[in-house]
This record gives structure tokens, C-alpha cells and sequence, in this order.
């Protein structure tokens, strides 16, 4: 059994051009990577230049830090430097690998309104992610009677890696899931919320996972796909209260290469920026992430 | 026996009947009513019925539908005929009332709070937290009082046996108590004597209530406190309703882009500058309140509300999250947690509701489907109600398979026969119609107050199991008696408040502003068609040429030859944009938008200009001149109001401006066709157009020529017509407004009439004045910009982000 940790510094940078001054500048960052069982916060900063009018951060509904800040004052470029040193260890051996999946679903007909938020917060459809039979049904082709979770996972993760291709231009932030999953092309949030739609179907708890994953070819493997930006993957119940992360973009369990910033039941919980400004056309923003092993 | 008024009515065995009782006579709450109304005489009711819907019109009281046909504005139905109930039964529905506020607001700090409910069991986590209305930013908020609810309605409807029922509970932004009130002006100025015999209770004190309440829970840290009311805009159906209760709460009408968040406080924004915002009456769904939090499609949010919602900085009624407690599937849970939540019994009960995403719930109601209608869990699901009773065969089991495919989609209701109450809804003879009966209620420091009367709905014919004013259905007054003893409180007739006014939001100048212009517009295109008319019927050959080349400067549809058939059109026909019809439209539209501005007599008059009977016809040359005239007079008589009516304050400077502004391009325009005239003796039309025939045959007692006309028309600071006068004004207003001398067109214009003012003392050629007059109407258009700019800046849209 392994007990490595591993430290990361992860630099995240968003540039905002505007086509004219912004007058007023409203935001909310998920930028903050999150304490976990398996994941130790060190040391986190956020720059924002130029420097807002106010600043403050709270937990959000799910435990997640939320940044507020806004501008007051007349800008043209929005420069936002998340700057985070994380230690994360591995979560797999806490995981129950005999478990069937039917059996987590009667869990979690016990224990629905356990936990804050409560568990069935992840079961239901969300703004992003509806529960549709397309999904459900291919979800359940992996889900066999009685098969463990776990194995019922790696199968479903690994088929999604295979089946979509990674197409960053195929897809917006608004595109449907049901298009995603007529099309089967997108990128890691699109399978992250096709993933979440038909787990969710088959009664499963299922949160869509914010953060980062190393970008580090080997020999065997080239870089992940996802890397060098934000990432996103998908958490599972198992029982008691582990959840089991799977990257269906790269078609494995999420472990030590990755970095979690927070979690919600879509990317509408946690966006890593959102904001409203005033007077400014937004184009896309710059986005520029690296992960570094220490 | 019945007075002969109620001959023809008669009541069903299958429904409760409000007015009669079991052996066909008036209820003992009902006999002197009956009485004093039979006394009134069948002529004198009538006369009365028509003065009511007349009223209805010209006040400009309506209900928006969307999709509507007949186009925005529908009249709101008032059925004259009030609906009365007895004091000890009312005294139970108020309690019952209550107790439900009470409860539902309980329940709401509690799926926002601890979720204790849920983990109980008491309530099944699915109809909470998958219904759309439940926001997740508004959890683990601290609201001042525990207060979330503080306006809540109940639709009541009463079963064949006499037992009121809870259909449906309004926690969203409850509509209605404002079209009670209204309902109420009406009913009580058509039954005068008879509201005063009978001591019905008044509602004046329970709109004070509202807005003492809201001044006690606002977080003003004891300074004045500025309560605003927030609204989608004109489009929402219930606007008319959001600007009497500006008017009558002295409460601002603001939207979202009227308010701008800073420091985590709200702030309004006024000619002034920003002001800030203690309280939020909202009348707009909350997802749509704050586009970074909550909905982030919606443009009609204020970015940032939540989180001043979060400081405790302002005061948001009804809280962020209000309108999950409208979801039917709760109703059914709610006698369980009223015990556990109160200590006692829910007194008064829903209708029997099961949410079907409970298994035992679904068999229970497939099995009894035809007793039940059905209706979505989530309003987000729009689908209309299904009766069971309406399906059969292949229907039913395609029914009863959508049901088990999402059956937390859906709820099921018993069905209630609604009781019937006299209804004047086809004139003066009496038929009955169902009702249910809208109560409001709202909360107080010393617990919640319930509205003494209420919003009384009336089907329509067409299906009397459905109450639906977006369905075309109309409302009647409630009466309820005074208790012995019990003095009624103050009247509430007339418009004492006046603090809304005090406050002058960015989008209210713009809007003035744009009625002056409108105004004018209006004034300008109908003088114009009324002397082309009159040209062509005198035939004077060089002047119908001048007056269609003025038409196309002025986008007017126009033809190779003009005729009075293509002038007749622009004053009654909509299809010509620049036409008259369209101008006023545009008018009435942005009237609409100052409607809680507006003092009712300016209301009814553009009303009843929209509303001419000869809009929209193709009318002979004689009508068109007779609606020409009317309109001429009516317009005058609203550019009288502000004169004589309106207090001299920045939003009347906006009107003037506007007007002037107006005025001067026309002018202008039209100076530079007139210029093209070679023959001064042909000037008549000029002067005519400029409604200064008057004062130059006063003064000059010549024929016209150019010296004369343009001394009139040009030069004189005097007469209201010309162009100096017009230059005059817009440099006398300009300083008077917040940082009116900084605006680059008041220093060009300023000396553009000076030069003006030198140039009259060598009486100048048209032809030396045409790049003069050029230049002005450029500057007016530059000037009517750089107003938008400096002051209207609220149009700039936010965009949101990623």
C-alpha cells in the first residue's frame, strides 16, 4: 500500500482584454484548492490587478471557498493570479472495492439527507446536468447486477475516454449535454457532466470535481489531456463517506496527479471566475495554468 | 322573496352558492346589500356599470398577457359586483391566514437554515432541493427578524359543503393586493352610499402596515430609510399593479439597471448621484435578481445583491429563495410539520394534494385519476393542468406513462367545485360564476396581518374549473364587515403620497425626456398632416409639393404625387412608422413607463388619444381632419399638465429639454424645405405648421415675406414657435442640471444663439441662413446624445462572463 504525498505549487492566471473600459466589475472566484482528507492547502494567494474596490471570501453551500471582489473604478484589462502550494496523498486505499453499486443506492435511500449538503444534493438533475435515459442507458451498460462500484466505475470512465474524442473547439460552455452525447466530442467538462447525468440515473451520488491535473508525459504516457488549463472530473459515493474520483477525459481514477479546488453538482457551482461587468464587451479571457511538482 | 334584480339568478345543488342558501334566499349577510342595490334601479345600475368600464379604460388599468393578440395591454375585467362575506367566517379564514404565514415562513428558515425538516423525514428532500426556485446562495443567510416571508397570498376556493380551502400559496412576489385596492376605488365610487351604510372594512390600513414593516426591518441604523419597489419593467404582466403601489407606498419603482451595488451595499442610481438602498420590495422572481450569483442570463438583476443580501445590508422582501414554498408538492407535508413546527393543528387545510414522486402517492393517484387534476411540482415545468376526468382510452395511458417516467414532476389535486357568486360579468343582468378568493397577508413586528377583504378571481365561461387572470378571467371587490365597535381606519381615496417623486432615478429622467420629445413629435407630425390635408382639399399647387418633400424629410410613406388618400393614412394608419397611430404609440408606451409619475387626468387623456376609435381605419378626408383637430387639442392639453402641473424639478427640466429639443429639429427641418421657396407670398403653410398664423397677422397685418416670416419664425425670443425661443430654453435648462455646463454641445449651442441674436439685426437671406440652421440641428442631434451619454448611462447593459 502506498503512503506517498506529493506537493504541488499550481499557478492559475486569467486575463480579461475588455474591447472598452469596464465601469463596474462584479466577480466570484473558485480559485482556492480545498482541504480534504487527501489534500493539505499550504500556502494560497490570489492577485488581482487591477486591485478591487472590495474583497472578501466566505464557504459556499458546499464547503467551497468563494472570492467576491469588484471594481468601482474605470478598467480595460482584469488580471486574476490564483498562486497555491497543495500536498496531496492518495486516496484509493480507502476506497471498498467489493461493494455493489445497488447496494450504495440503497444507501443512499437511507442516508439521503445526511452530510451538509445533504447527499441527495448529488442525485438529483442540476442546471447543467439533466438526467436524461440517453445517458442513463449508456452508463448502465457498464453497471451489471451486483457488480462492484468500483469496477463498475473504471470500466465506465475508461469507455467515455474511448468513445469521445477531446475536441476543445466542438464544444461552448452552454452546449447541452445531450448534444455532447450525440456528438461525442468535447472536453473535460462536457464529460464530466455527461458522466454525472448518467450516473445520477442509475441513482448514484455523483459531484462534478473542480481543479487541476499534473501535466507530465512519461515514457509510457504522453501529457493528459485537460492539463494546462482547469480541469474537471466527476466524484462517486462509495459509503461511509468516500467518494471515488474517476477522469472520464483520461479515462482513469483520479489520484495524486490531481489538485482539487472544490466541488459542486455542476461547473455552475464552481466556476473557477465568473463575473458581470459593466460598459466592457468580454471577450474569452486568457487563461494560462501550471502545476508543478515540488 | 328575491328582489327583481336577482330574479334570473339561481343557484346550483352542486356548488355552494355564495348569495343564496338552501331554500333559494339571500344569505343574512347579503339582504341589505341586495335591498340598497334594488333600490339603485335597473337605469341608474347600468348608467353606473358603463361609467366603471370607462373609467377602467382611460385610467389605463390593465394586465399584461403575454402573447396576447390584442397587444400589451389588456383592461383589467372588473366585475362590479362585490363579493361579500360574514364577519365570523371571515374571522376564521384570517386566522387560518395566519397561522399559514406564520408556518410556511418557519419552514423557509429552515430549508435555508438547518434542513431539520428533511433530516426528520417531515419533508422528502426531492420537492425541495430539485425544485428550480431553490437557491443555494441564499442558504445560511441571516435575514433581519427571521423574516423571509413578508407578503404572502393565499387562493382560497370554498367547497360545496361551505369549507375554505388553501389552492395554492403565493410566497414568490404575491400579486393582486394592489388590483384589490384598486378593485376597491372603483366599486366604493360606484356604491357610495351603500359602502358607507354597510361599514365595509377598509384596506388603507394594511397598505400603511406594509410599509411601516418594511421600514422596521430595513438595516437603515436608524437614518432615513429609502425603500424601493424592483421590477421587471413594463413587459411584466403586473406592471400596472407595481405603479400604483409606487404611488401609494410612496415607495420608487426602480429595475435592475436602475441599482448598482458598491461596498456590499445597494445604491440607487439618480441625477443626484447614488443613493443608497435599505429595502427591496421585489416584484421580480429572485433567480433573476443577481445575474453573478443566481441566474446569470438574466439582464434584469442587480450583480452583487446577494452578497449585500449576505452583509445584512439591505433588506430583500420577500428573502432570496421565497418562491420554493409554492411548490404543490409541499402541500401535503405541511399538517405534519405544522404540528412539529407549531404545536397544532393546520387550520386551514390544502386541498388534497399528492406529490407523486412518492411510489404509494403514484398507485394511490393512478388509480383515481379522473377524481384529480394534475399540475407541475416546479412551475419551470410549464405544461397546463391535466383533468383527469377530460382523458380517456389512449389518452389516459398515454398520460398515465408520462406520469411514471418523472413522476416528481408532478402533483395531484383533488378537484373542488368552486363555489358561485352573482357576477355582473355580461351587464346589468346577474349570472353566476365560480370564485376564489385571493387573501394577503404580510408581516408586522407584532406578527403577520392579514388584508381585510381580498383579490375575489371569477372564471371565465369557458371552464369554470379554472381561476386564471393570465386566461382571461376578471376579479371582483371583497367585502367584509366592520366588527361593532371596531372604528375604520382612515380613507384611502386620493394620492397623498407624494416621497416616491423626491427621487428621480436615472431611467424615469430618460423616460421624461422622451415624452417631451414624443409629445412634440406627436404635436408636430399630426399639425403637419392637418395642413397638407387642407393644401390638397384647397388646392394650392406649390405648397402640397413642399409639404410631401417635408414629409420625406421626415420618413412619412410618401408618393410620387400626394394625394389626400396618402396623408389620411399617416394619420390614422399603424403601418407608417413616422405616422401619427405610431408616434402616439411610441407616446403611450413611454407614459406607460412614468406611470407612477403621472397624475391620473394626464393618464386618460393619452389613453383616450391611443384608444380613438378612427386609428387603424382608412377614414375620408373629413374624419381624418375631425381626428386630426381632436388630437391636436389633446396633445396641447398634455403639454398644458407640465406646464401648469408639474413641479419645476430635474425631471421636469428633462421633459422641457426634450420637447425643445424636439421642436428645434423639426424646425429646422422644416425651414430648410421652406427655404427652397422662391415666392414669400406662398409662406402661409409655414406659419400655419408653426401655429403662428395668429400672431403674425397681429403683428404684421402684410403678406408674408421672407423678412417678416423668418423675424417670427427665427429671430424672436419671444414667440414659443421659434427657433431662438427653443435655443433660448435648451441654454437655460442645461445649467440647471448636475454637471449640465460640462457637456461639449452647451458651449456650441450657447454661441450658435448669440451669433443668431447678431445676425437678426442685418436681417439675413434664406439662403445665408441655410448652413446656419444646418448647423443648430446638427448641434441639437449632438446634444441629444451627449445627454444619453452623460445621463441615461444605466442602458449600458452588463455582460456576464465566462
Amino acid at each position: 500500500m502506498r503512503t506517498v504525498a506529493v506537493r504541488y505549487r499550481v499557478l492559475h492566471e486569467t486575463l480579461y482584454d475588455y474591447e472598452q473600459a469596464a465601469s463596474t466589475g462584479h466577480h466570484l472566484a473558485h480559485l482556492t484548492p480545498r482541504n480534504t482528507p487527501w489534500q493539505r492547502l499550504e500556502s494560497h494567494t490570489v492577485s488581482i490587478s487591477p486591485a478591487p474596490s472590495e474583497k472578501s471570501s466566505r464557504l459556499d453551500y458546499f464547503g467551497n471557498t468563494a472570492l467576491h471582489f469588484s471594481h468601482a473604478t474605470s478598467h480595460r484589462t482584469l488580471g486574476v493570479r490564483a498562486d497555491s502550494i497543495v500536498e496531496v496523498r492518495s486516496q484509493i486505499p480507502g476506497w471498498d472495492v467489493a461493494l455493489p453499486w445497488e447496494d450504495v443506492v440503497r444507501d443512499l435511500r437511507v442516508r439521503a439527507t445526511d452530510e451538509a449538503p445533504p447527499l441527495a444534493e448529488f442525485c438529483l438533475a442540476s442546471p447543467n446536468v439533466p438526467v436524461l435515459t440517453v445517458t442513463s442507458d449508456y452508463a448502465r451498460v457498464n453497471f451489471t447486477p451486483r457488480r462492484p462500484l468500483l469496477e463498475a466505475l473504471v470500466a465506465l470512465t475508461e469507455r467515455i475516454r474511448k468513445d469521445f474524442v477531446y475536441d476543445p473547439l466542438a464544444t461552448t460552455i452552454s452546449t447541452p449535454i445531450a448534444e455532447v452525447a450525440q456528438r461525442r466530442r468535447g472536453v473535460c467538462q462536457d464529460f464530466a457532466h455527461f458522466m454525472l447525468s448518467g450516473l445520477r440515473g442509475l441513482g448514484l451520488a455523483a459531484r462534478y470535481m473542480s481543479g487541476y491535473i499534473l501535466n507530465e508525459p512519461t515514457a509510457q504516457s504522453p501529457a493528459p489531456r485537460g492539463a494546462d488549463t482547469s480541469h474537471a472530473w466527476v466524484a462517486v459515493y462509495c459509503a461511509g463517506s468516500s467518494w471515488i474520483g474517476c477522469d472520464p477525459t483520461n479515462g482513469k481514477l483520479a489520484d495524486l496527479e490531481f489538485v482539487t479546488l472544490g466541488w459542486g453538482r455542476d461547473f455552475s457551482d464552481v466556476t473557477p471566475l465568473r463575473g458581470v461587468v459593466l460598459g466592457a464587451g468580454t471577450p474569452p479571457p486568457k487563461v494560462a495554468v501550471e502545476v508543478i511538482r515540488l | 322573496m328575491s328582489p327583481p334584480l336577482f330574479a334570473g339568478y339561481a343557484g346550483t345543488a352542486s356548488r355552494y352558492d355564495e348569495l343564496l342558501d338552501a331554500a333559494a334566499r339571500p344569505r343574512a349577510h347579503w339582504t341589505r346589500f341586495c335591498a340598497a342595490l334594488d333600490g339603485m334601479g335597473p337605469d341608474a345600475l347600468r348608467a353606473r356599470l358603463d361609467s366603471v368600464s370607462r373609467e377602467i379604460r382611460e385610467g389605463g388599468i390593465t394586465y399584461n398577457v403575454y402573447a396576447d393578440p390584442q397587444g400589451l395591454d389588456r383592461p383589467w375585467d372588473l366585475d362590479c359586483m362585490p363579493l361579500i362575506l360574514p364577519a365570523d367566517e371571515w374571522a376564521l379564514i384570517e386566522a387560518g391566514v395566519k397561522q399559514r404565514a406564520t408556518l410556511l415562513n418557519q419552514v423557509l428558515g429552515d430549508i435555508y437554515g438547518d434542513k431539520t425538516l428533511l433530516k426528520k423525514g417531515l419533508l422528502p428532500a426531492f420537492p425541495v432541493l430539485g425544485h428550480s426556485g431553490y437557491l443555494r446562495p441564499a442558504c445560511g443567510m441571516q435575514v433581519p427578524g427571521d423574516i423571509f416571508l413578508h407578503h404572502y397570498a393565499a387562493d382560497l376556493a370554498r367547497s360545496p359543503d361551505g369549507q375554505w380551502w388553501v389552492l395554492a400559496d403565493r410566497t414568490q412576489a404575491p400579486s393582486g393586493a394592489a388590483y384589490a385596492l384598486e378593485n376597491r376605488l372603483m366599486v366604493a365610487r360606484m356604491f357610495p352610499e351603500i359602502f358607507r351604510d354597510l361599514k365595509v372594512e377598509r384596506l388603507a390600513g394594511y397598505f400603511a402596515a406594509l410599509r411601516d414593516a418594511l421600514v422596521h426591518y430595513a438595516p437603515t441604523g436608524g437614518g432615513p430609510c429609502l425603500v424601493v419597489i424592483l421590477t421587471p419593467g413594463p413587459f411584466n404582466e403586473t406592471y400596472f399593479e407595481h405603479t400604483v403601489l409606487s404611488r401609494y407606498l410612496g415607495f420608487p419603482l426602480v429595475e435592475g439597471g436602475d441599482l448598482v451595488v458598491r461596498g456590499n451595499c445597494v445604491w440607487l442610481k439618480t441625477l443626484e448621484g447614488l443613493q443608497r438602498v435599505h429595502a427591496i420590495l421585489r416584484r421580480q422572481d429572485d433567480a433573476y435578481c443577481d445575474p453573478l450569483e443566481l441566474r446569470a442570463d438574466s439582464a434584469l438583476g442587480v450583480p452583487g445583491l446577494t452578497e449585500c443580501a449576505r452583509h445584512g445590508t439591505v433588506l430583500i422582501a420577500n428573502a432570496l429563495g421565497a418562491g420554493v414554498m409554492e411548490s404543490g408538492a409541499l402541500l401535503g407535508y405541511l399538517p405534519g410539520i405544522c404540528r412539529a413546527l407549531l404545536g397544532t393543528a393546520l387550520q386551514l387545510p390544502s386541498i388534497a394534494t399528492w406529490w407523486c414522486g412518492e411510489p404509494a402517492a403514484l398507485t394511490d393517484v393512478i388509480a383515481k385519476m379522473d377524481h384529480l387534476v394534475f399540475k407541475p411540482a416546479d412551475a419551470a415545468h410549464r405544461f397546463e393542468p391535466v383533468f383527469g376526468q377530460d382523458l380517456n382510452g389512449t389518452a389516459t395511458r398515454k398520460f398515465t406513462a408520462r406520469l411514471r417516467a418523472a413522476p416528481e414532476q408532478y402533483i395531484a389535486q383533488e378537484m373542488v367545485q368552486m363555489s358561485q357568486a352573482p357576477s355582473f360579468s355580461q351587464g346589468p343582468n346577474l349570472g353566476a360564476r365560480s370564485v376564489g378568493v385571493r387573501v394577503f397577508a404580510i408581516a408586522t413586528p407584532t406578527g403577520y396581518r392579514v388584508m381585510p377583504g381580498g383579490l375575489t378571481r371569477v372564471s371565465t365561461t369557458a371552464d369554470p374549473r379554472v381561476i386564471s387572470t393570465q386566461r382571461g378571467g376578471s376579479s371582483k371587490d371583497t367585502w367584509i364587515f366592520a366588527r361593532r365597535g371596531e372604528a375604520p381606519v382612515q380613507t384611502l381615496l386620493g394620492e397623498s403620497i407624494t416621497r416616491a417623486r423626491a427621487i428621480i432615478s436615472s431611467r424615469v429622467v430618460e423616460h421624461l425626456f422622451w415624452f417631451g420629445r414624443y409629445a412634440e413629435r406627436c404635436d408636430d407630425t399630426a399639425r403637419l398632416i392637418r395642413v397638407a390635408l387642407n393644401s390638397l382639399v384647397q388646392d394650392t399647387e406649390p405648397t402640397t409639393q413642399r409639404l410631401a418633400a417635408l414629409a420625406r424629410h421626415l420618413d412619412l410613406k410618401t408618393q410620387t404625387h400626394p394625394s389626400t388618400l396618402m396623408w389620411s393614412k399617416a394619420a390614422t394608419l399603424e403601418e407608417d412608422p413616422a405616422g401619427l397611430p405610431a408616434q402616439l404609440k411610441h407616446l403611450a408606451r413611454v407614459a406607460f413607463g412614468l406611470r407612477e409619475r403621472m397624475s391620473l387626468d394626464n393618464w386618460r387623456i393619452i389613453n383616450r388619444l391611443v384608444q380613438d376609435p378612427t386609428i387603424g381605419r382608412q377614414v375620408s378626408v373629413a374624419e381624418a381632419l375631425g381626428w386630426l383637430d381632436r388630437a391636436i387639442i389633446a396633445l396641447m392639453t398634455v403639454s398644458g399638465f407640465t406646464l401648469d402641473g408639474m413641479t419645476r424639478d430635474l425631471g421636469w427640466r428633462f421633459l422641457s429639454l426634450g420637447r425643445r429639443l424636439e421642436r428645434l429639429t423639426f424646425l429646422c427641418t422644416t425651414l430648410n424645405v421652406a427655404f427652397e421657396e422662391t415666392t414669400p407670398g406662398n409662406l402661409t403653410w409655414l406659419l400655419e405648421l408653426c401655429d403662428s398664423v395668429v400672431t403674425f397677422r397681429a403683428r404684421y397685418m402684410t403678406q408674408t415675406d421672407w423678412a417678416t416670416v423668418l423675424e417670427l419664425l427665427v429671430f424672436d425670443v419671444t414667440n414659443p414657435r421659434a427657433l431662438q425661443f427653443q435655443l433660448h430654453g435648451i441654454c437655460s435648462y442645461l445649467p440647471k442640471l448636475p454637471g449640465g455646463i460640462d457637456i461639449p454641445e452647451f458651449a456650441r449651442l450657447t454661441a450658435l444663439a448669440d451669433q443668431l441674436q447678431l445676425m437678426s439685426k442685418r436681417e439675413p437671406s434664406p439662403t445665408t441662413l441655410r448652413d446656419w440652421v444646418r448647423e443648430i440641428q446638427a448641434a441639437a442631434f449632438a446634444l441629444s446624445d451627449g445627454l444619453a451619454a452623460r445621463y441615461f448611462n444605466h442602458l449600458r447593459h452588463p455582460t456576464g462572463h465566462p
